[in-house]
Parts: C-alpha cells; structure tokens; sequence
C-alpha cells in the first residue's frame, strides 16, 4: 500500500532471461516488491508459443504467494490450433483473468487475421488484453483503432505505451477516441514528462503503473509515477485503482 | 517505506546531465533556468553537465556551448567532452592550465572507426591519468573488450561507465572486477535487485546517481535509491559523496 493506495503492477514476467539479468526469483521480487508498497504484480509467461508450457509455469509461480500474484494467459498464433484452448484452459482452470500477447514473437502486425480468435474469445468473455506495444511494424498502438471498436467488451492495454514518442502518440490517440484503451507505463525509454503526457492526453483513469519485472526492477518504474507532476489522485488511479477496476479484484 | 510524493534525505550531486540541443532535434530544457528548476523539483542540489554536441558531433564546440550554461552559484559543473585529436587535445590542455577541468567525456570515436585502444587513444588517457582527470565513458560508444584491455594499461586513471542498461548485464560486473579505479553511473541500470547485489559485491564507493536528464527523467532512479536495502551511509556516497570526491568538490568549488 503506498498512503491507503493498493499499489499493482500491470506489468511483469515469469522466466528467466539471464543474459539480461531476468530472473524469477520470487524472494527477490517479492523484496523488491515490498521495499517500494507494491501489493499484487500481474505476471506471464511469453516465452513458449503452445502457451500451455508457460502458462503452467505462470500458475505454479503463482501458487506459491496467490495473495500477491495474478497469472496472465500467454497465446501465440503462431500455433493456431491451440490459441483457444489454451485460453479456455487457462481462464477456465488456471483463474487467469486476463491475457497477455507479443506480437514481435509472430509474423503478424496484431490488427491482422491470425490474431482475430483471440479477440472473440475475450470479447465473450469480456477480459482485458495487454499487448507489447513499440514503433515496429508487428506492434504499433495505431492497431487498436481497428480492435476498440470491433470488440467493445475487451479492453485493450498498450504495454510500453510505444516506448516512443511516434508510438506513443498512437496509443494515446486510440486511448482518446474509446474508451476500452488502456496506457501501461513500463519503459527503459523513461523521458521526462511521459507520465505527465499520458495523464493530461490520455486521461489519469487509463493510465495503468507496470514495471517489466523481473527484467527491470519496478523500483524505478514505480518512481515514474510517484516522481511525476501529477495530482495525488491521479497517482492513486495509475497506481492500483484503474487495475483493479479492470481485473475486477 | 513509500509515499505519494517523493523528496531524497541525503544531499544529491546528479553526475550525469546533458544541456543543449543534439543535431537530431530540441532539448526538453532550453535553459539553465528550466534545469535548475528540475533540479529544485527533486531535490538535486548540483549537477555534473556536459553538452549534447559533445557526443557525436563536436567536442570542442560542445565545450564553447556549454559555457552558456555554467550558473553564478556554480550548482552546474561543467564535464568537458574530448576526443583524441589534436583540437580537442588542445583545448582541453587549455582548460586544465586555467584550472577549470574537474573531469572529461569521451567523444563517440567508436561509430566513427577508431576502437577505444591504446594505440588511437594513449596521448589522451597519459594526459587524464597523469593529471588525476576523471573520465566519464559512455558504455554503448565503447566495445567491452576494449575497456578492459586500454583500462589496464592506464592503471591509475579513474572512470565513470555511464548509461549502463539490462543488455549489459553480462559485462557489467566484469568491468567493474577488471578495474578497480572504474565506477558505475546507475541512471538506466535496473535489472531487478541489482543495485543492493553490486553494492555487495563491490561496495558503494563504486557507483554514482546519475539521470541523464533529459534523455532521461530526473527522479525515478532517485526515488530507486532511497527504497533499497543499502545503508544510509552508503546511500550519502551514491547520492553526492562519491562525486564529490572524485571532482575533489567543496561546497561552491
């Protein structure tokens, strides 16, 4: 809790990635976590496309400190007969209740054909989606455009929020245009005024605190958001209150 | 533990900020005035500042610019950036005789062709080393292997690795075992937990807060600091007094 605020992040991994220092050791999270009043972190997999390995290996993460971790369901469509049963299993069984994609890991820009039974999945279901979002061609906010409107029951998370300023442009645009657009904070790129910018543009009720953990510590990420020119309120609403309202917990 | 809002304490030397325009485009801060509020705002009370045509394009016309930041209650430092060629040499060398260099910058030389080796490099380093100057390295301008082999042969000079991030996790703390005159800048180093295990590892005499304002916000890595389990000693040290030892700074010097 950071003043009454319970604090989650959007953001976060399970894996390891050591040549970059990734590493899901729950003690260290758990530390890192708790030395800054961070609650609940939402945690996936992304690193096998069946899905199923990983979101196996999200669960039992999970499992250990189920007060403190929620599982996000990884797909990939890359493998396309498995997409919804995997989600199936994964919202159904594991109590995941949400999802995670990464379209640089596919062939595919996200608004294309290969991605779309997923949408419908979570457009029965009503779940949010959070999406790698960067200036690459595979990934670009400008793609929920053509998703907010054509699944009005998900709501859309664009992770990174670009990391750039052109990319970042595009998801505050969509964020500004409907309402089932949300903005994830997490970046190395972490330019004054960003916070301040999504805030202003995008509006302080989506805006949504990640961190990228374990891959980046959500100490300076969090700092983001507490270091910024922003009114207390809307720190308390990017800091665990949109989340919440989106998750449902 | 945390709050809303954020302020350091312990007295805070940011050892890593850019003024001036790049060729690629305006700076976010266009004047002392708007840095020295920055400052204010995080509670930063003095800056080590070089400027943004030192990187890649001019040292020596970096060095002319950045003059016109330099504050009369002298909460900016000056960082004068340096290549090994023969005007930036010269001006340097000018500069030291004045007594106004505290510590130097290393140029991107890389991307231009020349490695960071002692057979393109040896007339700058000899004059740093043998003058106790400073040398501030940009980690992303520089080969790994490099480093290693030219900081051995220049034992007694100190340098600062700057603008080390998660793809350099596998070198970072071979850098820092290969010499034990090097520090670390910790303005984009956030693999989980890393700063309390280098810290560990190689005690807080080795790093410095930097932000690289503005590539980069100035608070984030602040607030960092302040929320780890290192002691507040060694916090003091990160924050301001490792830099200021290294500058050989007083108050107002």
């Amino acid at each position: 809790m950071i003043d009454g605020t319970r604090v989650i992040d959007y953001h976060g991994h399970v894996g390891r990635w050591e040549r970059y220092g990734m590493v899901d050791d729950p003690e260290l999270i758990l530390g890192a976590m708790d030395a800054v009043g961070i609650d609940i972190a939402c945690l996936f997999h992304i690193f096998h496309p069946d899905g199923t390995t990983g979101n196996d290996l999200t669960a039992q993460f999970v499992a250990r400190n189920p007060d403190r971790f929620v599982g996000f369901a990884y797909v990939s469509p890359t493998m396309p007969d498995r997409m919804v049963p995997e989600l199936e299993r994964a919202i159904d069984k594991l109590g995941f209740p949400a999802i995670k994609l990464y379209p640089p890991y596919t062939p595919w820009p996200f608004n294309e054909e290969p991605w779309h039974p997923i949408y419908e999945f979570a457009q029965d279901r009503g779940l949010a989606i959070i999406f790698h979002t960067d200036h690459f061609i595979n990934s670009r906010p400008r793609y929920f455009e053509d998703l907010a409107p054509a699944y009005p029951r998900v709501n859309f998370v664009s992770a990174h929020c670009g990391n750039v300023p052109e990319a970042r442009a595009e998801a505050i645009a969509a964020a500004q245009k409907f309402p089932n657009v949300y903005l994830e904070t997490c970046s190395t790129y972490r330019t004054p005024g960003v916070i301040e910018e999504l805030v202003e543009k995008g509006g302080a009720d989506r805006v949504l605190y990640g961190s990228d953990m374990p891959l980046m510590d959500p100490r300076p990420q969090i700092g983001k958001i507490i270091t910024a020119r922003i009114s207390n309120e809307a720190k308390r609403m990017a800091l665990g209150e949109n989340a919440a309202r989106l998750l449902g917990i | 533990m945390s709050s809303l809002t954020f302020s350091p304490r312990v007295p805070v030397i940011d050892a890593n900020v850019c003024v001036g325009n790049h060729h690629t485009g305006p700076s976010p801060c266009q004047s002392p005035a708007h840095l020295l509020g920055e400052m204010d705002f995080h509670g930063v009370r003095r800056a080590v500042i070089y400027h943004a045509q030192g990187e890649q394009i001019s040292p020596t016309d970096g060095n002319m610019h950045l003059e016109d930041w330099l504050d009369a209650d002298e909460r900016l430092i000056p960082q004068w950036s340096v290549a090994p060629v023969e005007t930036s040499m010269r001006q340097i060398a000018e500069l030291h005789r004045r007594g106004r260099v505290k510590s130097a910058r290393l140029h991107d030389c890389q991307s231009a062709g020349l490695p960071f080796l002692p057979w393109g490099y040896d007339d700058l380093l000899s004059l740093l080393s043998s003058e106790r100057i400073p040398l501030w390295i940009p980690l992303m301008d520089v080969e790994a292997d490099h480093l290693v082999t030219t900081l051995k042969a220049y034992p007694d000079l100190c340098t600062v690795l700057i603008g080390a991030h998660y793809t350099h996790a596998l070198v970072v703390r071979g850098l820092l075992e290969a010499n034990s005159n090097t520090m670390l800048e910790l303005s984009r180093y956030e693999p989980i937990g890393e700063v309390e295990a280098l810290v560990d590892r190689f005690g807080a005499d080795r790093f410095v807060y930097g932000s690289w304002y503005p590539r980069y916000a100035m608070g984030p890595i602040l607030f960092y600091l302040h929320h780890t389990r290192i002691s507040e000693d060694d916090l003091a040290r990160i924050c301001a007094g490792n830099v200021e030892r290294l500058l050989g700074l007083t108050e107002g010097s």
